[in-house]
């Protein structure tokens, strides 16, 4: 089939074809990873991000409505540099496509310039070799020959290609590719995107392996709705249930009626029909009540209980006390039980659970400052990678005024929160206050390497302790006392040090970081220390260096 | 014109050779460390000094009392007996409730010794902020101004008293209820220093946090730069719970950039330092009037 004009059920056709493909392929982005440490995430963030239009949009034969309710979706379930990004590109071209009811390869050339104008604007400083170059290099591409297509089909045929060539030279543009002997993640999620986009061109409809588990979950819109939930802690409870008609268990079988069952044991409920398919979402005290209700009917395909103090979102269990009216109310985000409680402690009014290897999305912000009550919320992201996430977040928030203080560590943010002073008049000054320290603070990370490399003219094996900052490896040991020392002696700057806060992680022994504290303080006399139990994932020990 | 007694009490932290050179008497308050009450001598008759922070560094409750009604009663007839009147300079009224009392007890005395007066003043401040003015009350008694001339002028300048004043830990001042801060300063927070100022109200307020030792101390050279006046003409106060050589550090940091003409360094007493714990160090001079008033 040759199509030279498309509308907006067959774009929807495309955008959910590209979603699969990402959704497939995430592992293989995942591990374009730059460091040597377990932080790659860029598949599962565009995924999620995708997930949010795909699963939350107004399906429509006008381009331009669908487009619209689309990327309004992915707004929402944005997370991580490389899914705000993406979502910021879909926002621009569906502005680009406002008008369209349907779509020829010349407006869809003219959609994609919109978006990567868009995309660029949302960055503060756009570094070329990135996502950002792979869209913009396929763009340029569409723009220059748009007239010379005589279909979609040969128009994506002739896009892969350009596609595959801007990717793989990205590690001339940035070096730190380069180094690390890959390409950029980003831009390969961009890549597979369109790559899902163009087998929905030639037919080929990926099949949805993993929608019994991602479909399920609970979509923005419906986690957005104001809660009216009692529940305190409970338990996520999600299955696909099979109506099974020939032991005639089924035949009683009616929605409405299980939606009114299901409220008696729990709240939250989703419940979807589809032929002879019932999927399930319900918070509840007692799944066993559920399960066996459920049984009833049929036989389950799919099924999940999770305990919902365990879950990524702690903002679903904030929702239910809604706290005081605060002038000043400040939203962090931490990993780790330890440091989210120090943090909470030392003054933070809600922590959103994620960091480094679990970047919260735009939503995740949005629902912990609908726990706030204040006028100013003042927001810590404490990534790099979070950051974008948490500013469009502060855009898109109306019911108080979000300012965000670029923290790139958890490090820079536990200053930042303890210089607090919150007895100012005005927000300027609270951030002023806030802010003064932060580029006095250097962080530190003890880590185990997850494969062989070489950073910063440091050989890395697979196993080893590793001391790294913000910028670059600094040490890499056998042993994870060597590892910290080496780190510290060879950070830039630790003669004009005063004080050292290290957050020993979930597998270290209150003991052996006590016995790190004086080896240090011999070590580094100058340096007051004190070590504080943070649980953290990942990082063995995490210092804020002032 | 009458002559008149100069009194404090036990939080002005003069030293007992200053006291007898400038001429002031105090009336103690009393402190009590596990159950049993002793007399809170400006001159560690009791306990040492390095008792007394030692106790609070390991953890001992020391609570305080303010002046006992009787303490002002004995103390202030010895000298309205031989005819002198009283101008009594206390500790600040939002720290101890000490003036209240003595208050009360002035209307009595002076109901029964007619014709003799006892003033009080609130100092608004306490430590050397209190001292510093009881010594400038002094040298204006010395100069021949009446006991109502120095109350006035007391009474007047006492917010150009600035105190800059550093705590090891603010968990002490904020267990005997003695500052206010808004909550962020009452975190578990290593090694910030709070700033404390004695403010409009004589409240210790906590105005700022700097992270480390050296930090805090380039604050409050910059803070008492910002706020002096007149350095070449005054001493420079500063005292101290069982911290001289901090004492002596930031003295030599300060002098070294503000011309004061010298400098007197004293250990905190008894009962401001129950309140402040070991570790804390208090800057006091004359400067820009004080405006700020804390809330919490």
């Amino acid at each position: 089939m040759v199509r030279n004009k498309i509308d907006g059920e067959f774009l929807e056709l495309m955008l959910q074809n590209g979603y699969r493909n990402i959704m497939l392929n995430q592992a293989e982005i995942d591990a374009l990873n730059v460091f040597p440490v377990p932080d790659g995430d860029t598949g599962l963030n565009m995924t999620m991000t995708m997930s949010g239009g795909v699963e939350n949009h107004e399906s429509s034969k006008n381009v331009g409505e669908m487009m619209a309710s689309f990327a309004h979706g992915t707004l929402f379930s944005a997370r991580g540099n490389s899914g705000v990004i993406l979502s910021q590109f879909i926002n621009g071209f569906a502005k680009g496509s406002k008008d369209m009811d349907t779509m020829s390869v010349s407006d869809f050339a003219k959609a994609m310039e919109s978006g990567v104008k868009q995309a660029y604007k949302s960055v503060v400083r756009p570094v070329e070799g990135t996502m950002l170059t792979v869209m913009r290099e396929a763009t340029e591409f569409l723009s220059n020959n748009k007239d010379s297509f005589a279909s979609f089909e040969d128009c994506f045929m002739s896009l892969m290609p350009v596609i595959r060539r801007s990717l793989d030279n990205t590690p001339n543009l940035l070096p730190v590719l380069e180094e690390a002997g890959v390409i950029d993640s980003g831009g390969a999620g961009f890549l597979t995107i369109v790559e899902g986009m163009k087998l929905a061109l030639e037919g080929e409809i990926l099949s949805d392996d993993s929608k019994a588990s991602s479909s399920l979950k609970p979509s923005s819109k419906i986690s957005l709705l104001p809660d009216n939930g009692t529940l305190e802690y409970g338990y996520c409870t999600e299955f696909i249930l099979q109506l099974i008609y020939s032991d005639h268990r089924a035949d009683s079988f009616n929605l409405d009626e299980m939606i009114a069952t299901l409220e008696t044991f729990g709240d939250s409920i989703v419940a979807i029909r589809e032929d002879n398919v019932v999927k399930v979402h319900v918070h509840t005290f007692t799944p066993e009540k559920v399960l066996a209700y459920a049984r009833g009917f049929g036989e389950f395909l799919t099924l999940k209980i999770e305990n919902m103090a365990l879950q990524h979102n702690e903002s679903i269990k904030e929702n239910k006390k809604k706290k005081k009216h605060q002038k000043y109310a400040i939203a962090t985000v931490a990993s780790g039980r330890g440091i989210q409680e120090y943090l909470t402690g030392i003054g933070a009014d809600v922590i959103i659970s994620g960091g480094q290897t679990d970047n919260p999305s735009t939503e995740d912000f949005i629902n912990a400052f609908d726990t706030l009550d204040a006028d100013y919320i003042v927001v810590l992201p404490n990534n790099s990678n979070v950051i974008m996430a948490a500013k469009q977040a502060a855009k898109i928030y109306d019911k108080a005024d979000v300012r965000v203080i670029e923290t790139r560590s958890v490090a820079e943010g536990y200053s930042a929160l303890s210089m607090m002073n919150n007895s100012v008049d005005t927000v300027e000054e609270l951030i002023e206050g806030m802010s003064f320290g932060i580029p006095n603070v250097t962080t530190g990370y003890i880590t185990t390497a997850t494969r062989d490399s070489s950073m910063g003219g440091v050989a890395v094996k697979q196993g080893d302790y590793i001391g790294l900052d913000r910028e670059t490896i600094r040490s890499s040991e056998k042993s994870k006392t060597d590892a910290v020392m080496g780190l510290l002696k060879n950070l830039p700057g630790i003669d004009e040090k005063e004080v050292l806060t290290g957050f020993f992680g979930n597998g270290v022994a209150e003991e052996e970081a006590e016995a790190l504290k004086e080896l240090i303080e011999e070590s580094f006399p100058m340096l007051e220390c004190a070590f504080i139990e943070g649980d953290q994932p990942v990082y063995d020990y995490i210092f804020a260096l002032e | 014109m009458s002559k008149f007694v100069i009194f404090a009490d036990s939080t002005c932290d003069l030293d007992k050779a200053l006291r007898e050179k400038i001429d002031v008497q105090y009336t103690p308050m009393n402190y009590v460390i596990e159950g049993k009450e002793y007399v809170a001598s400006l001159d560690w008759e009791t306990h040492s000094a390095k008792e007394f922070y030692d106790f609070m560094r390991n953890g001992v409750l020391i609570r305080t009392t303010q002046v006992p009604a009787e303490n002002y009663r004995r103390d202030f007839s010895k000298y309205l007996e031989e005819g002198l009147d009283i101008l009594y300079i206390s500790c600040s009224s939002a720290l101890s409730g000490s003036v209240k009392t003595a208050e009360v007890v002035a209307g009595e005395l002076m109901e029964k010794y007619a014709g003799r007066k006892v003033i009080c003043v609130d100092s608004l401040n306490s430590s050397l902020g209190q001292g510093s003015m009881v010594i400038k009350a002094s040298e204006l008694r010395a100069e021949g101004k009446s006991i109502d001339e120095v109350a006035d002028y007391i009474k007047t300048n006492r917010l150009k008293y600035n105190q800059f004043a550093t705590v090891a830990s603010l968990t002490y001042l904020k267990r005997a209820g003695r500052v206010t801060a808004s909550s962020a300063f009452f975190g578990n927070l290593f090694s910030v220093k709070p700033i404390l100022i004695s403010d409009a109200i004589g409240q210790n307020y906590a105005i700022k946090k700097v992270k480390g030792t050296m930090a805090s101390r380039k604050e409050i050279v910059a803070l008492v730069k910002e706020n002096v006046e007149n350095a070449e003409d005054q001493t420079l106060y500063i005292s101290h719970s069982d911290a001289l050589e901090d004492a002596e550090a930031i003295r030599d940091m300060i002098m070294s950039e503000v011309p004061f003409k010298d400098s007197y360094i004293n250990y905190i007493a008894p009962i401001v330092g129950a309140s402040v714990g070991p570790g804390t160090l208090g800057i006091y001079f004359v400067g820009k009037e004080v405006t700020i008033e804390g809330k919490a």
